[in-house]
């Protein structure tokens, strides 16, 4: 097997060619390292250093202020809280949504089946970006802008998770649910208790991927909330970080304060990083060939 | 009748998907048709006047202009977004240390899964004329004066291109090292029996193995071109927002900055016709449908 992986060439000797290729990939690697590290060391800087022209890849006159201020003076906290509060809904429902429309689809004899699967194909060609000025007009005969429902409600569902956790879940036996039947069990029982409960790496995957994706959002709340105690913290921070250094407020925004807002921004996707590890690669390319 | 007696709960678990996309998914887009064809105001009457949010589209200047400008950057997107995630899995595929090759993969992933206002964010920063450590590097190393990369239009651009490449190579890359590992290894074998070389074998066994996953990748990036918008919202400034500004921000600035909500309206649904017309385009040019 090992051979197959090199071409079977003697793994032991390296040619001029795979210290070039190794030489490549490291500084790959380097073009992600750096950025961060950069990031990073000025985040956990003191102001005054964070702000001199120095390559920084170490803390400088290491402290926290910088989470301080953007945590406590600048409120970072409310808009955390906000988008704390969107992702987790959103994905839960987002999640039940699918997994259940996605179950009915496994069914061979449901009259309609054909019809309901081009329903969804159809929503999935219509690009979010063509509906979304009609879509702030919708939420608005709905009173939801300004709102943090009307965050969970954008794409709460999708067609790609639908199809997605029908995948998961087709790779049960259908043998399972029939034998069920038979013992009397209805079908949410049967959803409820033994797919939701064998498809736990469908459900860790599209899970993982609303959870990031909702964490990400930035045009929904950017064009529905105007509200600055209803922003989620992409759009707080594109006010404080990006649009604070081009404009010239008369509150200066210190740099390791933007880097520790940017920091915070990262930390949840870090926390969840391991487990994507874990599922992204299968759901991507399930996603990928299904297309 | 009997159907709905017997699948009714499955009906009843599929009732709440149906009725989100109707509101949220064909609604919109009748809406939008509808709108586009008025003078909407938000208060008041709203006639119909027939095609002027469309003539008003087409003969507006910044429409094409950004059109040209999606073109530039979104077809320099769809070239090093192709490229490059190419050029990684072949040579991450060379690499006989599976740790090495591991953690490359791990750390080429993690930008494809921050946001653009965070990416935006580190690369403004990164690139400032005074304090960046590109420039800072570039001034130490080559003495070279600082550059305004996001103040100039010309790198402006550039930076799009290379920045949303950097962003998202990871994922591509995965998507090709998971393609070649699934090659069958006896096409290896019998290429090597031949006498064919480390080189031979990338040209002639990976590459025309590769063909598929190429294919799902540029109709993937190429129906992203025209959706460009948190990147360049995030990116732009005043100074170079003539050369960036996408089609999708000009949407967004008529319909909602504007609140010329017709007219955005209308934008949107070029901004529609014109995704068919390149999904067409591209399935036709890479034989998308043809069975192998």
């Amino acid at each position: 097997m090992m051979r197959h992986a090199n071409y079977g060439l003697n793994a032991k000797r390296m040619t001029v060619f795979d210290w070039l290729n190794a030489l490549f990939i490291i500084c790959l690697m380097l073009t992600m390292i750096i950025p961060f590290l950069n990031v990073i060391s000025l985040s956990l800087s003191s102001g005054v250093a964070s702000m001199r022209p120095d390559i920084i890849l170490f803390p400088k006159e290491f402290s926290l202020e910088g989470y301080r201020t953007i945590w406590n003076s600048l409120d970072l906290w409310r808009p955390f809280l906000n988008s704390t509060i969107v992702t987790v809904f959103g994905t839960l429902l987002h999640v039940l949504l699918s997994s259940l429309a996605g179950y009915v689809l496994i069914h061979p004899r449901v009259p309609g089946k054909r019809l309901m699967i081009t329903f969804i194909l159809i929503t999935m060609m219509i690009p979010q970006e063509a509906v979304l000025i009609p879509l702030y007009v919708v939420n608005k005969d709905f009173h939801l802008i300004n709102t943090l429902t009307v965050l969970v409600l954008s794409g709460l569902v999708s067609g790609f998770s639908i199809l997605l956790m029908r995948n998961f879940f087709m790779s049960i036996p259908y043998e399972i649910s029939e034998s069920a039947k038979i013992d009397g069990a209805g079908d949410f029982w049967i959803f409820a208790a033994i797919y939701m409960r064998l498809a736990t790496a469908g459900l860790a995957t599209v899970t993982l991927f609303e959870f990031v994706g909702r964490w990400n959002m930035f045009t929904a709340p950017l064009i529905f909330i105007n509200d600055s105690s209803k922003y989620t913290l992409q759009v707080a921070l594109k006010a404080m970080i990006i649009d604070s250094s081009t404009s010239s407020s008369n509150y200066l925004i210190t740099t390791n304060v933007k880097m520790a807002g940017i920091m915070i921004a990262i930390l949840p996707l870090i926390v969840i990083y391991p487990f994507v590890q874990r599922f992204f690669m299968k759901g991507i390319m399930l996603g990928a060939t299904k297309e | 009748m009997r159907a709905i007696r017997k699948y009714g709960v499955l009906y009843a678990m599929m009732l709440p998907v149906v009725i989100y996309f109707i509101i949220y998914g064909y609604y919109p887009l009748a809406r939008g048709l509808q709108i586009s064809f008025q003078d909407y105001k938000l208060m008041g009457e709203r006639p119909y006047i027939g095609f002027a949010n469309y003539a008003a589209v087409w003969h507006d200047p910044f429409f094409w202009k950004a059109l040209g400008n999606t073109v530039v950057i979104g077809g320099g997107i769809l070239v090093f977004g192709f490229v490059a995630p190419l050029v990684i899995a072949l040579s991450l595929n060379e690499v006989m240390t599976a740790w090495f090759k591991k953690t490359a993969q791990m750390l080429l992933y993690i930008p494809h899964l921050l946001s653009w206002v965070v990416i935006g964010g580190m690369w403004i920063f990164l690139l400032s004329p005074d304090t960046g450590i590109v420039n800072l590097v570039l001034h130490k190393v080559a003495g070279i004066e600082p550059i305004h990369f996001l103040a100039e239009s010309t790198w402006a651009r550039w930076v799009m291109i290379l920045v949303s490449t950097w962003k998202d190579m990871g994922y591509s890359c995965i998507l090709f090292l998971a393609a070649i590992v699934s090659i069958n290894p006896s096409l290896y074998e019998a290429a090597r029996m031949d006498g064919a070389t480390r080189w031979q074998l990338v040209r002639f066994v990976t590459l025309p193995q590769l063909k598929g996953t190429m294919k799902v990748i540029i109709l993937l990036n190429t129906l992203g071109v025209l959706r460009i918008f948190d990147q360049v919202f995030v990116l732009r400034n005043p100074s170079t927002s003539s050369h960036v500004d996408v089609l999708m921000m000009y949407t967004f600035q008529k319909g909602i900055m504007e609140m010329q909500v017709g007219v955005g309206a209308a934008a949107s649904f070029f901004v529609l016709v014109f995704t068919l017309i390149l999904t067409l385009a591209v399935r036709t040019l890479t034989r998308f449908d043809e069975v192998e």
